[in-house]
């Protein structure tokens, strides 16, 4: 076990202690943001990592929230069997965004995927009926099976835990697959991917499919965790909230989607003694943040540990 | 290898954790209360585009609650607040009312925030035990299915709204062509979902065009001109003031007739700011009998009051949102008061529950609750626009309500 | 009847065009002479409003405010540039756009702390009676919007024609590396190009000011900047005034068609049909390469 993996580790043994000892806002909050930490890996893949854009991140969390609350509401899906279904939802979406989206790059790209946002708004409000539109959507609460209890805020923390460890392992596995390297190819090069014989169309598509069905993924454990789904939780104010997550974290890498989520998810509770100040301080920390870790806050992880020294991207740790 | 092991200490340290977990239990002791204090939990949005709303509420609320510790407190226990930002968001509030309900111990919950983030709050605040009182949402979970430990203040049924604005509009213009123009927003929708259905079941009148926009629209021509060509009689309009301010004076430019009719947040100075002389005539109904920054004497007291509490604080305020959270701390405080010497959950509940047509001056609409139902307000005070001041109008709708019927 | 029925809407929606033209001008300016993208633009026209506030309850006459507008909006973008663009001009491409988004959001704050959330009034140069052509009515503010937005695109044209700073901008937009060659001062014309594109955000809040009010949510017309800047091909000035007024139009046009549920998609669509077929835009440069 490399000294990574053990400061992970303790790290989830004394997420854990907190969760368990405290009540359960602390609960609760480190339930969010580990939620944050896989949105915003599955986004990373997409940006850092496949070198493209998305606007629409929060939409795709949107589709896995209301797919997964719908199927447990309507069909009596236990969560464990929804949330799946909902991320697979949410990535076939993104797969079906992809197709035209692969055409396209830089500021075009951006727009497409802020379109596609503005469709899923309309559709959440359209069909209220079924979302319960701009009033919001109660969520059941989650239960293991339909007659069990409805499971406690320590339960669900630990059901995300495990989804945000294998989220944060899967990502990492791919990115030493060949699939990572393909994504990197593509990144750095279109075109010398595709003389290298690389179809830059069906990579494209394939990080589109999957950045969104961490986004679904996500959704669909935000919606057990807080309970209430609202529109406005979805739109362009989260999707940059989460594009922030890995520009301050750092881009292409995992350890950056953990860190930038974990922080900025922190930074709101932290600012709570400012109060109606918080927005303004929160702005400036970002924008100092950036002049002086232009980089991300992976940039100090990495001189921290000794491990190595020179971390590429393809390691992507 | 090397990933197996590190699953294998992962699972490892999280079921050597759980083993040493300790249960959380929802326990509904007398927190928040002491010999010489009791403290309240109150949010609402403080950052963030409803920054009006929560800053308002926890304003007047604070203002109320400190006269009445000035002249003695309740049963002798002064009242304390803690205010927790939840930025207009479901997730954030329940994050709020966590951390009021656990590390603050509060004995009750006040919230003066939007509806969707009160309503995200409602199954834990349930669970918990701890008493809510909701001043300013509109959410319908609130007060339906009736939960013991909720009670709504200020703000209305939106059915209320519906009905009052329906019997208003079916009555009091030249005709019965009305035009509804609702912008795409949970409020604005169910205002106008809500009086075209009552004009429908109780003076069979259909709208002759209901129109959509959306909310940060700078521009209505189409639907202002639909509404001309559909040759409606009454424009009613529910939106946000910013909007009506620029509809109403966009209708004066196109050469509109047509009178307008505003839903409950439009009745605000920054309409008639907005609008300018084609504000005139324009009317509405407002969930208090006076609005801050109007002519009459009692308001303006109030409001003289306010400023010398907060002699800093943005144009615009005091605003109606400060008027109901003041007025609503008031109930609040009587509650407590009724509850008795030694107040429990319960003896809040039945001391609110014993309220009837409560209310702390003329400035606000009067409360009543009763073991049925929560719904402490179901007056709508209506108003016009005239020399470029909000007037109440002395109107009262006589069509019984149905709203309590929910309630048997 | 019915045509002066489809000209109001027109008009309508060539003085809200107008807007968003203005607003795609101020972002494809420093787009193309630095290749930033700044998402606080839309903030920028929010300052030049609440400017404005200012200095309307001082009581100085429209011609000074719209002057000083001018000047406040010159300095922001200099001192914007200076120092927090440049310092991470190096930075990997989000940073810089997140940067804007942050200032964008700085700004707001500050402003929303400052005057909460009210709506504020702003008089019209002109006043507000309708002027009446041939049955058609229109508000002299939109046609003094439409007027001015004309003008400054002119000026600029002008600008990037013959003036020496303005064909330096040219040259750094195609190749920053043959400018400096040739004499040029990068820095001297990325400060220009934020100056620039930050006058023309403020005079767009000062414009719209008396048409739509004064509140910390006048920023959201940056999203319609965008597409009409792409629209028009992100590259080309007569693209973003072109782009401004047609996403006006369809807006405008949309709404009585397909109604408000799609009219905010129908810009969205044109575009993403635009991109399909024609993706460098109405006016763009052919370099879009496929892959």
């Amino acid at each position: 076990m490399n000294v990574r993996s053990a400061i992970g580790a303790i790290g989830v043994v004394a997420l854990v202690f907190v969760a368990s000892a405290f009540g359960t806002y602390p609960t609760y909050l480190l339930s969010l943001a580990m939620i944050n930490v896989i949105a915003a890996v599955g986004l990373n893949l997409l940006i850092g990592n496949s070198g493209q854009i998305s606007l629409c991140h929060s939409s795709f969390m949107a589709v896995g929230a209301y797919v997964s609350a719908l199927l447990t509401a309507r069909l009596g899906l236990p969560f464990w069997a929804a949330i799946p279904v909902g991320a697979a939802a949410a990535a076939g979406i993104g797969a079906l965004l992809g197709l035209p989206a692969r055409r396209l790059s830089g500021i075009y790209l951006a727009l497409a995927t802020l379109g596609f946002l503005q469709i899923v708004q309309i559709a959440i409000e359209e069909f209220a009926d079924v979302t319960g539109g701009v009033r919001g959507l109660t969520i059941p609460k989650a239960r293991v099976v339909a007659s069990a209890a409805p499971m406690s805020a320590f339960a669900l923390f630990c059901v995300v835990l495990v989804s945000c460890a294998f989220s944060i392992w899967v990502a990492r596995n791919l990115l030493r697959s060949r699939l990572g390297r393909e994504f990197n190819a593509v990144r750095q090069s279109p075109h010398a991917a595709q003389a290298l014989g690389i179809s830059v169309a069906r990579v494209k598509l394939t990080a589109f499919a999957l950045s969104s069905g961490y986004a679904g993924f996500a959704g669909g454990l935000f919606a057990i965790v807080v309970g209430f789904v609202d529109p406005n939780e979805f739109g362009i104010g989260a999707a940059l909230r989460q594009l922030t997550f890995i520009v301050i974290g750092g881009i292409g890498s995992i350890v950056g989607s953990i860190l930038g989520a974990v922080v900025l998810s922190a930074l709101p509770e932290l600012l709570r003694p400012v109060k109606e100040y918080n927005e303004l301080v929160s702005a400036l920390l970002l924008l100092a943040a950036l002049l002086f870790m232009p980089h991300g806050l992976v940039m100090l992880w990495r001189r921290l540990l000794p491990t190595r020294l020179v971390a590429t991207r393809e390691s992507a740790a | 290898m090397e990933i197996r092991r590190h699953v294998g200490a992962w699972l490892a340290a999280c079921g050597l954790a759980a083993g040493a977990v300790l249960p959380w239990t929802a326990a509904a002791q007398t927190n928040g209360v002491t010999p010489t204090t009791i403290t309240i939990g109150v949010f609402g949005p403080i950052s963030g585009p409803a920054s009006y709303i929560g800053l308002a509420g926890r304003d007047g609320a604070a203002l109320a609650f400190k006269e009445i510790n000035a002249a003695g407190g309740v049963n002798g226990r002064k009242i304390q607040i803690v205010f927790e930002d939840d930025a207009h968001s479901p997730a954030r509030a329940v994050a709020a009312v966590r951390k009021l309900v656990e590390q603050d111990k509060v004995f009750m919950l006040m919230s003066v925030g939007g509806s969707n983030a009160t309503a995200g709050t409602i199954d834990y605040v349930k669970d918990s035990g701890v008493p809510m009182f909701v001043s300013i949402a509109s959410a319908p979970g609130v007060t339906y299915p009736f939960q013991r430990t909720m009670f709504r203040g200020g703000t209305t049924e939106t059915a209320r709204y519906g009905e009052l604005y329906a019997e208003y509009l079916a009555t009091q213009y030249k005709g019965k062509r009305i035009a509804i123009l609702s912008g795409r927003e949970e409020y604005p929708r169910n205002e106008g979902d809500a009086t075209a259905q009552k004009l429908k079941e109780w003076f069979n009148l259909e709208p002759v065009g209901r129109f959509e926009f959306n909310i940060g629209d700078k521009d209505f021509t189409p639907q202002l001109t639909g509404a001309q060509r559909a040759n409606a009689d009454v424009i009613a309009f529910f939106g946000n003031p910013a909007e009506a301010g620029i509809a109403i004076r966009q209708a004066r430019d196109l050469g509109l007739a047509q009178p307008f009719f505003v839903g409950a947040n439009m009745v605000d100075p920054a309409v008639v700011a907005a609008a300018k002389g084609a504000a005139e005539g324009v009317a509405g109904f407002a969930l208090v009998p006076m609005l801050p920054g109007s002519r009459l004497p009692e308001i303006q007291k109030w409001e003289a009051t306010w400023k010398k509490e907060y002699p800093n604080a943005p144009p615009a305020r005091p605003n109606v949102f400060d008027v109901m959270a003041y007025a609503d701390a008031y109930v609040v405080a009587e509650g407590l008061k009724r509850a008795g010497p030694n107040p429990t959950a319960d003896g809040l509940i039945k001391g609110l529950e014993s309220i009837q047509n409560y209310r702390v001056g003329p400035i606000a609409t009067p409360r009543t609750f009763s073991t049925k139902h929560h719904i402490g307000n179901l007056t709508l005070v209506p108003m016009v626009v005239k020399d470029g001041n909000w007037d109440p109008l002395p109107w009262q709708g006589t069509h019984p309500s149905d709203v309590l019927k929910r309630y048997p | 009847m019915p045509l002066t029925f489809y000209l109001q809407l027109a008009i309508a929606g060539v003085s809200v065009g107008a807007i968003y033209a203005l607003v795609a001008l101020a972002i494809v300016i420093p787009f193309k002479a630095s290749g930033v993208l700044n998402f606080g633009q839309g903030e920028v026209a929010t300052l030049g409003a609440y400017t404005a506030l200012i200095l309307t309850q001082s009581g100085l006459a429209y011609p000074v405010i719209a002057l000083l507008v001018i000047v406040t909006g010159a300095v922001v973008g200099v001192i914007v540039e200076r120092l927090l663009i440049r310092p991470i001009a190096s930075a990997p491409p989000f940073t810089i756009v997140i940067a804007t988004f942050a200032i964008g959001l700085a700004i707001k704050s500050a402003i929303q702390i400052h005057w909460g959330d009210t709506t504020f009034a702003l008089a019209g140069p002109f006043g507000d009676d309708p002027v009446i052509v041939g049955g058609v009515r229109m508000n002299p503010t939109s046609l003094w919007i439409v007027f001015c937005t004309v003008a400054i695109t002119l000026l600029l044209a002008a600008f990037f024609r013959f003036a020496r700073t303005g064909k330096a901008m040219r040259a750094v937009a195609i190749n920053p590396e043959a400018a400096t060659l040739m004499g040029v001062r990068v820095n001297g014309i990325y400060r220009w190009a934020w100056a620039i594109s930050a006058t023309i955000g403020a005079s767009a809040g000062l414009l719209v000011a008396p048409v739509v009010g004064i509140n910390p949510e006048v920023g959201q017309l940056i999203l319609r900047g965008l597409v009409a800047a792409v629209l028009g091909g992100f590259t080309s000035i007569q693209g973003a005034v072109v782009g401004g007024i047609v996403v006006g139009l369809l807006e405008t046009f949309a709404s009585i068609t397909v109604g408000s549920t799609f009219k905010n998609l129908t810009p969205f669509i044109v575009l993403m049909l635009l991109l399909i077929f024609r993706p460098y835009g109405l006016f763009g440069a052919r370099d879009v390469h496929r892959v």
